[in-house]
């Protein structure tokens, strides 16, 4: 297969790239690339270009492939992708989701400030690692039975707060409130269940971690408002997903469509991204299946934040007052939504695997408090650099199927990470720095040092400069806590 | 029997190879123990977790890694890290075989999934079967 190479690239706009359907005759729409030229020149060295190729030749793609300007190399699709398949009968495909179903990100916000408490952070980021069940395969204390577990693929965050775990205000800054209603517990196969069984309230390891970060920077002060962020604030983020359940969920169906896309006419030059159309039973079935992983998700990061406010009541007691949640917000998901395609609304089924939603002002199931300046999106950096909280914009519709990047992004793969870092003194310079590490290995540390990451300033910049998002807010960690 | 780890910009591509199609699923295995938990498989010599897996495909590519998939399933569920395979039979797309492990609380990689991205089961030039494979981690 013929490698994607610069020249095969044309410039739509600053920022905004395309690959022309006459690169591969297989192409059902174009492919663009939301990137600044200098990060284009780090996507075109790894595969992610040719996957998203791969994309743009599914049974009912509409406009374009996309993908954002953290995109790295992934399996199928590439992380950072976008695709948007026509409602009902376009495809719908479980790697243009990814294995971590639902995984996303938190933000707390509380009524601190570091220069107040700036010496009780060490202390803070024992305390949490020691709420948080974090690491491989890792199990927490909450052990559902049968009937919990359908409850909180049926409930999502909800179940949480109706059991003691979770706070019912934040409901409303979940999007989708933390639940996606169209999820079944009996599309979740008996291993699925049994490896989400005691992972409630688990970080798990990879890139997942929970994090204190203050606010370095406002951008735009009505939007930090509205948000309730201001200057010096400390508030905490925490990016996880559905652990070994939703990973199971991924797995089963994937080998479901694999064999039944003969049945379809479906011809793949990747098997990874096995799909079947929406309509089909097998489809319906994973989506079913897929909305009850994500809910398990919310309820997953809700259950941390209860851990996350318990550490925090430990360590500042009542003087440290609540810790509100900002938003939460899935980069790893399905979603049934409307655009306006060629002059026509039109219903597709929206593929985020590593991208975010970024609906702008006046989209009606956010928060009152945001219907006017439009939906926080949360941008998180590597240890050590710095976090972003964004806002969606209305051009995003258009551009980008509502969509913005998810995060900086890798550029080393971990084994270079490994030879490159060590570990022991990373930690060490960054507490000098007056982040402090808390991780299960000196391994999971290096593999997630900032040199393995693309700028996130960048990565933001061009997000701001196209419109699909604005800048809100700049964070800047004091505490990470990783698997 | 040859196991190698070649670079990957977020996961682990791992390429196997192996004198016959049953070795090729047993470096599979192996290769998979090894990023779970290093040298494990290479320190243990008594296993006290015994699983059998039957497993059908559409091909060999296919069932190969329905099979590691079956295997990583084990893994999580049993909290064991399979190290030897015994194959009782291995057939046009079917397999069944025990697989023997050591259980433990304690992984050094958590891998999300085995993928089919890039796989394909193929006999090389030098008559050995041969794939690559993905770990979504």
């Amino acid at each position: 297969m013929k490698k994607v190479k610069k020249s095969d690239i044309n410039k739509l706009k600053d920022y905004f790239w395309e690959i022309p359907m006459s690169f591969r005759e297989d192409m059902k729409v174009p492919a663009r690339v939301l990137a600044v030229k200098s990060l284009l020149d780090d996507i075109i060295e790894d595969r992610s270009l040719n996957q998203l190729v791969n994309v743009a030749t599914l049974p009912g793609i509409q406009k374009a492939s996309l993908v954002m300007p953290d995109v790295h190399e992934g399996y199928g699709f590439p992380i950072g992708g976008v695709a948007a398949t026509r409602y009902p009968d376009g495809v719908i495909s479980p790697g243009g989701i990814g294995y971590d179903i639902n995984c996303g990100v938190r933000l707390l916000t509380s009524i601190l400030k570091i220069d107040d408490v700036r010496d009780k952070i060490e202390e803070l980021s024992k305390e949490m690692y020691a709420q948080i069940p974090s690491g491989m395969g890792k199990g927490g204390d909450i052990i559902l039975t049968e009937e919990q577990m359908n409850q909180v693929l049926t409930k999502g965050a909800e179940w949480a707060i109706d059991n003691g775990y979770g706070i019912q205000e934040d409901l409303a800054y979940i999007e989708n409130k933390g639940r996606l209603i169209e999820a079944d517990p009996s599309m979740v196969s008996e291993m699925a269940k049994k490896r989400g069984t005691d992972q409630l309230g688990t970080i798990g390891s990879g890139n997942h971690f929970v994090e204190v970060d203050y606010v370095d920077e406002i951008y735009n002060e009505d939007i930090a408002k509205a948000y309730g962020l201001e200057k010096g604030q400390l508030v905490v983020l925490i990016h996880t997903g559905s652990r070994g359940l939703g990973h199971q969920v991924a797995t089963d169906n994937i080998r479901v469509m694999m064999n039944a896309m003969a049945k379809y006419d479906i011809k793949l030059k990747d098997r990874e991204l096995a799909c079947v159309p929406f309509n089909s039973k097998e489809g319906q079935n994973y989506f079913k299946a897929m909305c009850a992983a994500a809910n398990y998700a919310w309820c997953n990061r809700e259950v941390i934040s209860w851990e996350v406010r318990k550490a925090w009541k430990t360590i500042f007691g009542e003087s440290g007052g609540h810790l509100k949640l900002l938003y939460d917000i899935a980069h790893n998901i399905a979603k049934i939504e409307t655009y306006n395609i060629n002059g026509k609304e039109q219903k597709v089924i929206v593929h985020r695997k590593g991208a975010t939603r970024a609906f702008g002002p006046g989209f009606e199931a956010l928060p009152e408090a945001y219907r006017q300046v439009g939906q926080p999106v949360i941008i998180p950096g590597s240890m050590g650099t710095c976090s972003y909280v964004l806002a969606g914009t209305e051009k995003s519709k258009d551009i980008t199927f509502g969509s913005c990047c998810h995060g900086a992004g890798r550029r080393l793969s971990r084994t270079a990470a490994k030879k490159q870092v060590n570990a022991p003194v990373l930690k060490e310079t960054l507490k000098e720095q007056g982040i402090y590490v808390e991780a299960g290995s000196f391994k999971g540390i290096a593999e997630e040092a900032p040199i393995a990451y693309k700028d996130v300033n960048l990565v933001v910049e061009t997000v701001h400069a196209s419109s699909v998002a604005q800048k809100v807010a700049k964070l800047k960690p004091v505490a990470v806590i990783k698997g | 029997m040859k196991i190698k780890y070649l670079p990957h910009t977020a996961d682990i591509r791992m390429s196997i190879e192996g004198e016959t199609l049953q070795n090729l699923f047993k470096a599979g295995v192996k290769g998979m123990a090894n990023l779970l938990k290093e040298n494990t498989c290479e320190l243990t010599h008594k296993f006290n977790s015994k699983t059998r897996i039957k497993t059908c495909s559409l091909d060999y590519t296919n069932l190969l890694i329905d099979f590691l998939s079956d295997v990583l399933t084990y893994t999580y569920t049993n909290k064991t890290i399979y190290c030897k395979i015994n194959i009782l039979s291995l057939e046009k797309y079917k397999i069944v075989a025990d697989v023997f492990g050591i259980e433990t609380n304690d992984f050094d990689e958590e891998i999300k999934a085995v993928t089919y991205h890039e796989a394909e089961v193929i006999k090389n030039k030098n008559n050995l079967w041969e794939t690559c494979i993905i770990f979504d981690i």
